[in-house]
C-alpha cells in the first residue's frame, strides 16, 4: 500500500512536469513542501547539510530508511516541481517570439519591459504565449 | 481529458500539502517592487565592501564599532530589500522554516523584471559576541543564501555577490543587540 501511494505521488509529479497545459508552481511554493514534509527529518538527520548543492536532498536520500514516508515521497515531487518551473521559464522567450515582434515593436528589452508589453496586450497575444507566461509564473 | 483530470488532482494535492503550513506575509511581488527600477550608477565592488568591513574591525577595535561603514552608507540609496532568514544555531545552514523565503527570492530574481541585474546579498548579525566571529558567520551565511539560489534554484551566479558585514553596519545602532539587526539585505546594483 505504501508503495502504491509513493508511485501515485511520483506519477502526479511527473504529470505536473510533462503535461503541456498543467500548472506549475513557484520556487517558494515548491520548496515550502520540502520544509513541511521533511522539516522534522531535516532537523533530526540533516542539520549539517546545506540546502545548496543538493546537500539536503542527498542527506534525505541517504537516510531514507529513517525518514518519514511523506518526506520520501515529497522530496521527489519537489525536485520535479522546481524543474518544471525552470523549464517553463526557459521556454517563454521562444514561444512568445512572434508576439513580441508583432505587438511589442520598439520596446527595448530588459527590466521587464517586454513582459509588461505582452501582459498589456494579453487579449491579442496568442494563446500559446499567454499560456507560456502563466506556466512561467510571470503574470 | 485524463491528463486534465490528473493535472487537477496534482493541483489539489499541492493545495492540501501546503495548507496548514505557516504562511509568511512576504510575497514575491513585494520583493520585486522593492528591488526593481535601479537607476543610479554606484560603482562599488563586493570585494571592496567586504574589505571595508574587515578593515573597520582592525582600525576601530573594541566590542562595538563606533561608526557605520562609509562604503555601505553609499549603498543606502539603492533599491533594496531586507529579509529575515533563520539558520541553524551557530551554523550557516538555512533552517527549513526559511526555505520558503529563499524560494521567494528565487521567484523574484527569475522574473524578467529583475533578471540580468546584479545583486549583492549582504549578511548582517546583531552585536552580541565578538565582531570577528560575527563577521565570519555573516560571510558564511550570505554565501549559503547565494549558493542555495544558484544551485537549488538555478539563479545565474554571475549576477549574485555575497558579502558579510557582521555587526559593522547595524540597522538599529541604538539597540545593537536587537533582532532587527539580524538580516539579509538584497541590494540591486543594476545592469553591469
Amino acid at each position: 500500500m505504501n508503495r502504491l501511494i509513493f508511485a501515485l505521488t511520483a506519477g502526479l509529479a511527473l504529470c505536473v512536469s510533462s503535461a503541456a497545459f498543467s500548472q506549475t508552481v513557484g520556487f517558494a511554493d515548491a520548496i515550502k513542501i520540502l520544509a513541511a514534509s521533511c522539516g522534522k527529518d531535516i532537523k533530526a538527520h540533516c542539520q549539517s547539510a546545506s540546502l545548496a548543492n543538493n546537500g539536503i536532498m542527498t542527506c534525505l536520500e541517504k537516510n531514507q530508511s529513517k525518514v518519514s514516508e511523506k518526506c520520501n515521497a515529497d522530496r521527489v515531487v519537489v525536485i520535479g516541481l522546481i524543474q518544471a518551473r525552470l523549464a517553463a521559464q526557459a521556454e517563454v522567450a521562444k514561444i512568445c517570439n512572434r508576439d513580441m515582434a508583432q505587438y511589442c515593436k520598439g520596446v527595448k528589452p530588459g527590466a521587464g519591459h517586454m513582459l509588461r508589453c505582452l501582459l498589456k496586450a494579453q487579449p491579442s497575444v496568442s494563446n500559446k504565449c499567454n499560456t507560456a507566461i502563466d506556466l512561467a509564473g510571470y503574470r | 481529458m485524463n491528463r486534465f483530470l490528473l493535472a487537477g488532482a496534482a493541483a489539489a494535492l499541492l493545495l492540501s500539502t501546503t495548507a496548514g503550513f505557516s504562511q509568511t506575509k512576504l510575497s514575491r511581488n513585494e520583493i520585486i517592487n522593492s528591488l526593481q527600477g535601479a537607476q543610479q550608477e554606484v560603482d562599488i565592488s563586493a570585494d571592496a565592501l567586504q574589505k571595508a568591513a574587515i578593515d573597520n574591525i582592525q582600525k576601530y577595535p573594541g566590542a562595538n564599532s563606533p561608526n557605520s561603514l562609509p562604503l555601505a552608507d553609499k549603498l543606502a540609496s539603492l533599491r533594496q530589500f531586507n529579509v529575515e532568514i533563520t539558520f541553524h544555531f551557530d551554523s550557516a545552514n538555512i533552517a527549513p522554516e526559511s526555505y520558503e523565503t529563499v524560494g521567494l527570492i528565487a521567484d523574484a530574481l527569475h522574473t524578467p523584471y529583475l533578471a540580468g541585474q546584479t545583486f549583492f546579498i549582504v549578511g548582517h548579525t546583531d552585536a552580541k559576541g565578538a565582531r570577528e566571529y560575527n563577521l565570519e558567520l555573516s560571510i558564511k551565511r550570505a554565501q549559503a543564501v547565494r549558493e542555495a539560489l544558484v544551485t537549488t534554484f538555478r539563479v545565474p551566479g554571475e549576477y549574485l555577490f555575497a558579502v558579510g558585514l557582521g555587526e559593522e553596519q547595524l540597522r538599529d545602532p541604538a539597540n545593537p543587540d536587537a533582532a532587527v539587526n539580524r538580516r539579509v539585505q538584497l541590494i540591486n546594483l543594476g545592469y553591469k
